[in-house]
């Protein structure tokens, strides 16, 4: 028996691209500061929508497939977001940890370089070198929200085959079938 | 039995005779190994800053910024610089090694089952409720408290994760026997 293979792509791409368009997003984007919440969450959206569509039983596998392809989707859309979105995104982020510091804060060592240095300039090597990272660890978060998606949306049992059920026995001869 | 490879079990039970428990094992040090290298880095960052290497802990906060906000105010402190992530976070990943340690005593490697639904919604519930709070601005929560939230919900993923890599192996193990079944020639009985 070969195991039907589901469909991976088609729900990676579709919940990737929402993942990476809200993770992009000024604002939005910082729900992933919450557990990675956008590409966990879109990863199990994903799982859902492959559950949906396939009529095979999905296993954990599954999961971390769909998972692993959400995760590169959304760090590949994330990036591409980010692109115009930079100089925004280096400003608020930049308000925001002043904010932290008038509190009694201390900026991250080099933090202030950065957002000096790099306001609406972005080599292409250092861009490569952040979709690579980025990409690596949504695809790490990707797999577990992909199994955790299986595991809360995936089918619980398929219908017992129908080999398994016992034939009724034939009916006994009547008077007509009488020698 | 062979017929128990192809078997199909919900995935509240285990599932049983279709794992190679060295497979399994391979997967929970590979994880194991990475984590521990993982949370290295979170401390590694305030421990170059506080070496004065600039660059490398620069480096080292980059790597973490696209998962955490890394706000200094709810970050702990070493060597006079904050960790690479929240507390929060490092409550995620501290509980995630805590889970990995955990995993053969409850799991062992012979089977791979994927935890009760109920269960992981039971260890989200208080990281829930302490975000969802916070962003809500009903409550401000102390640093430590999101760290054992982030634990308390972190020590159940190493439980999906190696079961789920596990399972990914087993999967292409099983397609490609399936594949090589195929493809074998008939052999004309006569």
């Amino acid at each position: 028996m070969n195991p039907q293979k589901p469909e991976y792509l088609r729900p990676a791409l579709i919940a990737g691209a929402v993942a990476g368009l809200l993770s992009g997003l000024p604002f939005i984007g910082a729900g992933n500061c919450i557990c990675c919440l956008w590409i966990v969450g879109g990863a199990a959206v994903a799982a859902k929508l492959l559950a949906a569509g396939t009529p095979v039983l999905l296993k954990a596998g599954d999961g971390a497939v769909v998972g692993a392809l959400t995760g590169i989707v959304a760090a590949v859309v994330d990036a591409i977001i980010s692109i115009p979105l930079r100089s925004f995104n280096l400003g608020l982020a930049q308000r925001i940890i002043d904010k932290a510091t008038e509190l009694g804060g201390e900026m991250p060592a080099g933090l202030d370089q950065i957002f000096n240095g790099s306001s609406g300039m972005l080599s292409p090597g250092w861009f490569l070198l952040s979709l690579f990272v980025t990409a690596a660890v949504f695809t790490v978060m990707g797999v577990l929200g992909g199994i955790i998606g299986i595991a809360l949306f995936g089918k619980k049992g398929l219908p017992p085959a129908p080999s398994a059920r016992v034939a009724p026995p034939p009916p006994p001869p009547g008077p007509s079938d009488a020698a | 039995m062979a017929g128990d490879i192809h078997r199909i079990y919900p995935y509240n039970t285990p599932m049983r005779a279709a794992v190679d428990p060295k497979s399994v094992r391979t997967v929970w040090i590979s994880t194991l190994g990475g984590t521990v290298v993982w949370l290295a880095a979170i401390f590694l960052a305030p421990w170059l800053a506080g070496r004065g290497s600039g660059s490398a802990a620069r480096f080292v906060y980059a790597v973490f910024s696209p998962v955490c906000h890394q706000i200094p105010d709810r970050c702990f402190f070493l060597f006079g610089h904050p960790l690479a992530v929240c507390g929060r976070c490092l409550g995620i990943y501290a509980g995630f090694a805590a889970g990995l340690v955990l995993y053969p005593f409850v799991r062992g490697f012979a089977r791979i089952a994927l935890p009760a639904a109920r269960l992981f919604v039971l260890l989200t519930l208080p990281l829930a409720f302490d975000a969802v709070a916070g962003i809500l601005g009903l409550w401000r929560s102390p640093i430590g408290v999101r760290f054992a939230t982030g634990l308390v919900w972190g020590t159940i993923l190493p439980f999906y994760f190696v079961t789920g890599v596990a399972d990914f192996f087993r999967l292409r193990k099983e397609r490609a026997a399936s594949r090589a079944l195929e493809q074998a020639p008939q052999k004309k009985v006569e």
